[in-house]
C-alpha cells in the first residue's frame, strides 16, 4: 500500500513544529505498520523568508528561488529533527516540473523511490525550485503529489489541509474521497479505504486532476 | 607571485568526498568547520562564494550504517537522497556558528544543455550571491543518472565556475596539485606550477596521479580546469588538507597548480 501526503501550508505564516511533530509521528507510525510513505512537502518559501527575516512577500521571480534555495534546506532539517524522534529515516528528492517528458529520469526516479521505501525510508518530495521552471509552489503543490502518485503507482493521496486541519483520503480508483479531521479516525479510515480499493497493479490509475475535483466531488 | 588573485571577486571552491571525510568514510567535522570559517570569512570581506559539494552518498551510507558504499545505481542514489540531507544540516550547523547562511541548490546536466534552466539556476546564484548567501551545490543524485550526466562533480564545479562567470575554481583534492610524475612512485617528481594549455601529454600525466576515493581524481580536474582555461577563468588545484590555503591563494602565494586562464576569450552574455 503506497500513501502519499501532501501538506498544504500558507505561505504566510510562521511554521508550525507542533503540526510537523504530529505529522512526522502519523507518519512514522503508518510506516511502522507496513504502509509504504512518501511525503510531498511545501513550505520552502514560508521557511526561507522566516529564516532571512524579510518583512515583505517576495515579489521577482529570482528572489523567490533564491528563498527557496535557502528554505529547502531548513524545511528539510526540521523533517530529519522531527522523523529522528520516531527513530525514523528520511531522504530528500528534489524534482522538477517536467519530471514526466524524460523517460530515462522517470525510470531512475521510480528506482530511486523503490529503493528507499524497500530500506524503510520515507522520501520527503518537493519541486526543485531553484531550477525549476514551472510556477514556484503552486499554491497548493497537488499536480507534484499527483506526479509522483503516478510514478509510484501510489495507492492512495493524502492531503493535509493546513487551513482547516483536516485530512483529504483519495484512493486510487473512482472511489470517493473522504474527509476526517482527527489522527484517530485517520488511522480507521485508512485501513477500510486499503481495504476497499481493489488491490490490482493492472488495474488503471485514477486520480483527480487537481485538488478542486476532489473536494467538488 | 600570482599578483591577479589579490583582486578576484567571485569564487567557486569545489570540495570532494577524499576532503570531507576519513580514510575509513566517515566525515571528517575538523575539516568542515575550517572549511566553514574560511568561506564564512571570505564572504564577510564581501567576496562572493559557491561551495560545490560531494559526499552524501558516503554520508547517506554512515548514517543507514552500511560499511561498504554500494554498487548498484539505485542503492547509490537512494543514500545520495538520505545522505544530502543530512550533509546539508551539518553545513548549516557548521556555517551558521559564524552567522552564515546557506542554500542548497541541486543540478542536473540541464543547466548546460537547457537554455531556459541555464537561465535559471544562473540567476538564482546570483540572487543568493546578491543575499550574501552562500549556496552549496551539488548534483540532484536522485533525478540524474548518477555518473552518467556530470560524472564527477570536478565537472560540475567548471560549470558552475562557467555558469556564473566567477573569476576563479578552486579545486581541493587530496593532492597538492599536478605533479610532472607520480609523487607516490617517484622522488623525482616535481609540482607543475603553472599550465597555459592542457596538452595531450599533459592529460597523460594526469591520469597516472590521483586518489582512489570518490569518483574524481585528477583526469576529471583536468578536464573541469580545461573548460574553465576556455572559459577565460582562472583554475587552481591544491590540497584541501587546510582548507585556510584558500586565503594563500587569494594573497597570490604560489601554491597549488594554477590553469592560466585564456584572456583571449571574448566572452559574451
Amino acid at each position: 500500500m503506497r500513501i502519499e501526503i501532501s501538506t498544504l501550508s500558507n505561505s504566510d505564516g510562521k511554521f508550525n513544529h507542533q503540526k510537523m511533530d504530529r505529522l512526522a509521528m502519523v507518519l512514522s507510525n503508518l510506516n511502522n505498520s507496513g504502509k509504504q510513505v512518501i511525503v510531498v512537502s511545501s513550505g520552502a518559501i514560508a521557511l526561507g523568508i522566516d529564516k532571512m527575516r524579510i518583512k515583505n512577500q517576495p515579489t521577482s521571480y529570482e528572489e523567490m528561488q533564491a528563498i527557496a534555495a535557502v528554505g529547502q534546506a531548513e524545511l528539510i532539517r526540521f523533517y530529519q529533527h522531527y522523523f529522528d524522534q520516531y527513530n525514523q529515516i528520511v531522504a530528500q528528492v528534489l524534482l522538477i516540473g517536467d519530471i514526466m517528458d524524460n523517460v530515462t529520469r522517470v525510470k531512475n526516479t521510480q528506482n530511486t523511490f523503490d529503493t528507499l521505501l524497500e530500506m524503510n525510508i520515507i522520501p520527503i518530495v518537493n519541486e526543485n525550485d531553484a531550477v525549476s521552471l514551472t510556477d514556484i509552489e503552486l499554491d497548493d503543490n497537488y499536480i507534484l503529489a499527483l506526479q509522483v502518485a503516478k510514478i509510484t503507482k501510489a495507492d492512495i493521496i493524502l492531503i493535509k489541509m493546513d487551513t482547516n486541519s483536516k485530512f483529504i483520503i483519495q484512493p486510487r480508483n473512482k472511489l470517493n474521497a473522504k474527509f476526517v479531521s482527527d489522527e484517530t479516525q485517520l488511522f480507521k479510515e485508512l485501513e477500510k479505504t486499503c481495504n476497499e480499493i481493489v488491490c490490482d497493479d493492472s488495474a488503471e490509475l485514477f486520480f483527480p486532476e487537481s485538488i478542486k475535483d476532489i473536494v467538488l466531488n | 607571485m600570482r599578483e591577479s588573485f589579490k583582486y578576484k571577486k567571485r569564487i567557486v571552491v569545489k570540495v570532494g568526498t577524499s576532503s570531507l571525510s576519513y580514510a575509513n568514510g566517515r566525515l571528517n567535522f575538523q575539516r568542515i568547520a575550517n572549511l566553514s570559517y574560511v568561506l564564512s570569512a571570505l564572504r564577510n570581506r564581501n567576496l562572493e562564494i559557491v561551495l560545490v559539494s560531494s559526499g552524501a552518498i558516503g554520508v547517506g551510507a554512515g548514517r543507514l550504517g552500511m560499511l561498504n558504499r554500494p554498487v548498484e545505481l539505485s542503492k547509490k542514489q537512494a543514500l545520495a537522497a538520505v545522505g544530502q540531507a543530512e550533509l546539508i544540516k551539518i553545513y548549516q550547523k557548521f556555517f551558521e556558528g559564524y552567522n552564515q547562511t546557506v542554500a542548497q541548490v541541486l543540478l542536473t546536466k540541464d543547466i548546460v544543455t537547457i537554455p531556459d534552466r541555464h537561465q535559471n539556476a544562473k540567476s538564482t546564484l546570483l540572487k543568493l550571491m546578491e543575499m550574501g548567501i552562500i549556496p552549496i551545490i551539488n548534483e540532484n543524485d536522485t533525478i540524474s543518472t548518477y555518473e552518467i550526466e556530470f560524472g564527477d562533480n570536478d565537472t560540475l564545479s567548471a560549470n558552475v565556475a562557467q555558469l556564473i562567470e566567477a573569476d576563479l575554481l578552486i579545486l581541493l583534492s587530496d593532492i597538492d596539485g599536478l605533479y610532472s610524475a607520480d609523487p607516490k612512485k617517484e622522488d623525482k617528481a616535481e609540482i607543475i606550477r603553472s599550465v597555459d594549455k592542457i596538452t595531450p601529454e599533459l592529460e597523460k600525466l594526469a591520469s597516472g596521479t590521483g586518489t582512489s576515493f570518490g569518483t574524481g581524481g585528477m583526469v576529471t580536474k583536468i578536464s573541469a580546469a580545461k573548460i574553465c582555461i576556455d572559459a577565460n577563468i582562472d583554475t587552481i588545484i591544491t590540497n584541501g588538507n587546510d582548507p585556510s590555503i584558500i586565503f594563500d591563494i587569494l594573497e597570490g602565494k604560489e601554491v597549488g597548480t594554477h590553469f592560466v586562464a585564456n584572456k583571449s576569450v571574448i566572452l559574451k552574455d
